[in-house]
């Protein structure tokens, strides 16, 4: 049975639109290339020691 | 003219060996503002969060079961009720304190959309230089987040706030609002990488909202356990005889001006259709509850869901119901409204044939496009907690660091305002009695006794000023009340609008 993030991964867009899935985003793709190698460097377990209180 | 504003609740942490005490970061950070303000006169007397809209009074509210863990700690502090709170009253009328155990940001009342975008980002600016100044003085870091959940399941909330004539029944406005506000999620959600429960992190996987796994109950006044999709709490902050306030707490906490501007302008403007036409019909979900987690964790991004007596429905098409009634109902004169219907129509219609298409507008689908394709390039697996610390990245407020401003500064959103229109709203009150509040604070910060968002006292040679602020919603009197604070030479001459006691 695949996990959740399995089912709920989006179905990638085909270059003609075609398919069950969403077609090709027709915006323009933004550069995100120095982005992406801003997130190599994220602690990926940043998130397992963030803990916070219950707010409102 | 429906008002409105926003509290955030943010996240807050330091480097720091061990477990981290959020509730001494927070008030630290709070104690940390520069910006000119008055201290620990926020007038608590007046308020009580306890009674309820449906016409009764609860004896008390719902603590979340985790805090108990926390007694003992919080037991030891050193330090009264108003010192925790660290209350700051800002000079653009903002309030911004330590609620509980996260600093909060309200933002002061807005008449435009463009007046509370400006605001919300200057109560960002404000927290990130209030985290650089503690960082610089203990020389370790204190990193802020603008989110909604840690992904071990506790929540906090952007709440907004929408002052309404009093005269629209209860009962229509909690049953008109209900299917609006379970499906404004579509463009209203900043996505999360974690399925959560109350206190529990359940699985790995994405949902468009951060805050939809944390209600359980269609009404009630409570906010921090057993949470309602409509809050039923009634404290107007204005003349309750002629207003309520309609106080909104399932959003999610948008980094996206473009997402903040859709949520708040159109549930205004769903109100307002309510206000004007209160016999119009609307859709009523068969199981509104179940429909809130369903359309933020369906896989298919389809949203479908069950309407009250049997037929399927999607959100996109409730969602344009409601857009079909504002644009029979409100007056869309205003140039702002105008732009505010063809986005969300825009929006509706893009996420029906390809939401990606919404990336340059939508916190949900820039995160989840820049965390597939950070995947793809680096063969991250979706069960990854590597993902959840990208997620909690995505809102963090450093804006050389956080992936939401890396977003922003490639160009890749629309809506941005000015940075010079975010810097005047750190310093400057907006066009309501906000305005009233902020002048005062600005000219004679030593003179302010106690303020509130429905009062602000001040101290005079013949005793204090209260001016009230309970009725003060038409611009015409705001303008007078104006003309008077900024002619005035000292706390005496505002006697012409306020009450002396004796």
């Amino acid at each position: 049975m695949p996990d959740q993030a399995q089912r709920t991964r989006p179905v990638a867009p085909g270059p003609s639109g075609g398919g069950e899935g969403p077609s090709a985003p027709k915006v323009d793709k933004p550069n995100v290339e120095e982005l992406l190698k801003r997130m190599r460097k994220v602690d990926p377990d940043q998130a397992k020691r963030y803990r916070q209180r219950t707010g409102q | 003219m429906i008002q409105f504003g926003l509290e955030t609740e943010f996240g807050i942490t330091s480097d720091h060996d061990g477990e981290v005490d959020v509730v001494a970061e927070s008030i630290a950070l709070v104690r940390s503002a520069t910006e000119p303000g008055v201290w620990m006169c926020w007038d608590y007397e007046s308020e009580d969060p306890h009674v309820d809209m449906r016409g009764f009074r609860v004896r008390e509210l719902r603590q979340d079961t985790d805090e108990a863990k926390y007694f003992a700690q919080d037991a030891e502090r050193e330090l009264s009720f108003v010192e925790i709170k660290s209350d700051l009253v800002l000079g653009n009328g903002a309030r911004f304190y330590n609620d509980h155990a996260h600093p909060e940001y309200c933002t002061p009342e807005c008449r435009t959309l463009a007046e509370l975008v400006a605001h919300d980002r200057a109560g960002e600016r404000i927290l990130m230089a209030c985290a650089q100044h503690l960082s610089d003085k203990r020389q370790r870091a204190v990193r802020l987040y603008k989110n909604n959940t840690d992904f071990f399941g506790h929540s906090y909330g952007c709440h907004e706030n929408f002052l309404l004539p009093r005269a629209l029944p209860w009962e229509i406005l909690a049953q008109g609002m209900q299917a609006f506000l379970v499906t404004r999620q579509i463009f209203a959600g900043t996505g999360k990488f974690a399925i959560e429960a109350e206190d529990k992190f359940l699985s790995p996987g994405f949902q468009i909202s951060q805050r939809s796994d944390f209600f359980s109950e269609l009404q009630s006044v409570d906010t921090m356990q057993r949470r309602p999709l409509i809050n039923t709490r009634d404290e107007p902050h204005a003349n309750p005889k002629s207003f309520r306030r309609f106080h909104v707490i399932l959003g999610d906490a948008n980094m996206s001006p473009f997402a903040t501007r859709l949520k708040v302008g159109t549930t205004a403007l769903a109100l307002e259709a309510l206000v004007l036409d209160p016999k119009r019909s609307y859709p009523k979900l068969a199981d509104p509850l179940s429909a809130l987690t369903a359309i933020s964790r369906d896989p298919a991004f389809r949203w479908e869901t069950l309407l009250d007596g049997g037929s399927r429905t999607t959100a996109v098409s409730i969602q344009r119901e409601y857009l079909a009634a504002a644009k029979a109902v409100c007056d869309l004169t205003m140039p702002e409204k105008r732009q505010l219907v063809a986005d969300w129509e825009l929006v509706l219609d893009d996420l029906e044939t390809d939401f990606m298409k919404c990336r340059d507008r939508l916190d949900w689908v820039a995160k989840l496009s820049l965390v597939r394709e950070f995947q793809a390039a680096q063969k991250v697996p979706d069960d990854d907690p590597w993902l959840q610390s990208l997620d909690l990245e995505y809102h963090r407020l450093d804006r050389t660091e956080g992936l939401y401003y890396g977003l922003e500064h490639a160009h890749s959103f629309q809506g941005v305002p000015e940075e010079s229109t975010v810097r005047a709203a750190v310093k400057h009150p907006p066009s309501t009695r906000a305005y009233v509040r902020g002048r005062c604070i600005q000219k004679f910060a030593s003179a302010v006794i106690s303020a509130q968002w429905d009062h602000i006292t001040l101290q005079g040679t013949h005793g204090p000023i209260r001016i009230s602020l309970m009725d003060l919603f038409a611009p015409g009197d705001v303008a007078e009340y104006a003309r008077v604070i900024d002619a005035a030479r000292s706390p005496d001459d505002l006697r012409i609008i306020g009450n002396v006691a004796s």
